[in-house]
């Protein structure tokens, strides 16, 4: 409980982690307000049009966009302490190293699923607002919201605890967010495109499923039938998580601490 | 008199260097002792296998018949400043201090209490990165003091002080001892502690050289001819 209080503080105390909120509350807002004026201008490149669900649906998906931030947010929690030398105090107060880790799993999770709540609910107003500039636009499947919402918790939770992991396994905190971010904006996207039977089983295309949407761009070479079913995808995300989890807890045990 | 730390033919091995080599040494409850020796001497890489950060290759080192890891609470036993890096220096002094009060379950108002002794209320809610060395280094004598520990180890605390900060530190090493603690103090200015200490372990190159009261090992002289003689004028 002493721990959990204390990562807490951590998190909330951190103006840096604040601005991550704010960043990624305004790229997804951003991201979900102008597709819609690019659906309707590239209407023929995409093969349809706000007219049609699918392509509705695929406006307020883009609320989900600030998963980026969250695996930062976590991997900050933690090499921040290496970075900054508060690694010291921390497990000087807490030298039963595990229990730290485990604390703070647990808050850069529920971090991460605040961050996501907060960024795709202001982003599906934002959509909203967006929409009303297209009266012919199709209303949104019924289950859009809540999918989209339980992918953004799941996705928020799963990525803060693979964050934590890659900060516990790459102490230098520049290295490990570039690695982050070229990782899920090149290698990932890449693999999807390359090999798509593999890359549905990578976080991107795994987040992408959990959504369950219904979308076929041939255009774009992109259709979501390919996906894994949403909970399985769901299920794997977690799994994800729980190596990572468990990596990190494994090997911080043992380094010493500089 | 009784032992509250114990090293016990600790070894740390970096590579091929020993960084610790063989040390056995005691440290005397309700005294002040001073650990001596120059840079590189090994007394950081020995602190920090006492506290548990880094793990002996070889022996041990022990506080109150425990390793570090195994204390209940440590904060409460142990109160412990490593360098003024320990603190975020996107946060205030006092947010530095909550976020480990929180840890160790010390309520808030410690943490108030601690600042006024170390005279940083003033500077309680200005960011870490924004105080001189001085204050980082009060700020570390805070947390150090915030369980309200029975042992203190402090590695080079006067680093980086002006004279008047030392001085500071010297009364208030003092008056932490006058209530019976325990201290443990490196440094590697021998004249520095001198008139503060009062037992001393003084090592080179990782090896024992000397311990005993002060007046045992400095003999006639000062601790610097003590510590020349012993290493006959070797430089480290």
């Amino acid at each position: 409980m002493n721990l959990l209080k204390s990562e807490w503080r951590k998190l909330i105390y951190v103006r840096a982690h604040w601005g991550l909120l704010i960043a990624a509350t305004l790229i997804s807002m951003l991201s979900v307000a102008v597709t819609p004026f690019v659906l309707d201008s590239q209407e023929e490149l995409f093969g349809f049009g706000l007219e049609q669900q699918e392509a509705v649906d695929s406006v307020y998906a883009n609320g989900i966009s600030g998963y980026i931030f969250v695996i930062i947010l976590g991997i900050m929690l933690m090499a921040g302490e290496f970075r900054h030398g508060t690694a010291v105090a921390t497990f000087l107060t807490a030298p039963k190293r595990g229990s730290v880790v485990l604390a703070k799993l647990a808050i850069a999770a529920l971090g991460g699923v605040l961050l996501m709540l907060i960024s795709s609910l202001f982003s599906f107003a934002a959509g909203f607002i967006a929409l009303q500039s297209f009266p012919e636009a199709a209303a949104p499947s019924d289950d859009l919201f809540a999918n989209t919402l339980i992918a953004s918790v799941v996705a928020g939770a799963v990525l803060a605890v693979i964050g934590v992991s890659l900060g516990t396994l790459v102490r230098n905190q520049m290295l490990a967010i570039v690695g982050a971010l070229v990782y899920l904006f090149i290698i990932d996207p890449l693999l999807l495109a390359l090999l798509p039977d593999a890359g549905k089983w990578l976080p991107s295309g795994l987040i992408t499923a959990m959504m369950s949407l219904e979308i076929d761009a041939p255009a774009l070479g992109f259709d979501t039938s390919d996906y894994l079913p949403a909970l399985t995808a769901t299920l794997v995300l977690l799994g994800y998580g729980v190596v990572f989890a468990v990596t990190a807890w494994a090997t911080s045990l043992k380094r010493d601490i500089e | 008199m009784s032992a509250a730390i114990v090293f016990d033919g600790l070894v740390k091995q970096y590579g091929k260097q020993k960084a610790v080599d063989n040390l056995t040494a005691s440290v005397m409850a309700g005294r002040i002792t001073g650990f001596l020796g120059p840079n590189g001497a090994g007394k950081s890489t020995s602190l920090r296998c006492l506290v548990g950060l880094s793990s002996p290759t070889q022996g041990s080192a022990t506080i109150l018949g425990s390793e570090y890891q195994s204390l209940e609470n440590p904060l409460s036993r142990v109160g412990t400043v490593l360098d003024s890096r320990g603190f975020h220096p996107a946060l205030t002094g006092k947010q530095n201090l909550r976020v480990v009060a929180a840890a160790a379950g010390i309520p808030d108002a410690r943490v108030d209490e601690v600042l006024a002794l170390v005279e940083l209320t003033d500077a309680q809610n200005k960011r870490m990165k924004n105080y001189s060395l001085g204050m980082k280094q009060r700020l570390a004598l805070a947390g150090a003091i915030l369980g309200d520990p029975e042992i203190l180890i402090l590695d080079e605390p006067a680093n980086g002080l002006d004279p008047a900060g030392i001085a500071w530190l010297r009364n208030f090493l003092r008056s932490l001892a006058r209530d019976g603690r325990t201290i443990l103090v490196s440094s590697h200015q021998l004249a520095e502690l001198q008139n503060t200490v009062d037992d001393v372990i003084i090592i080179h190159k990782g090896k024992l050289i000397a311990q005993g009261t002060i007046d045992q090992v400095r003999g006639e002289g000062t601790l610097e001819e003590a510590f020349l003689r012993l290493t006959q004028g070797e430089l480290s």
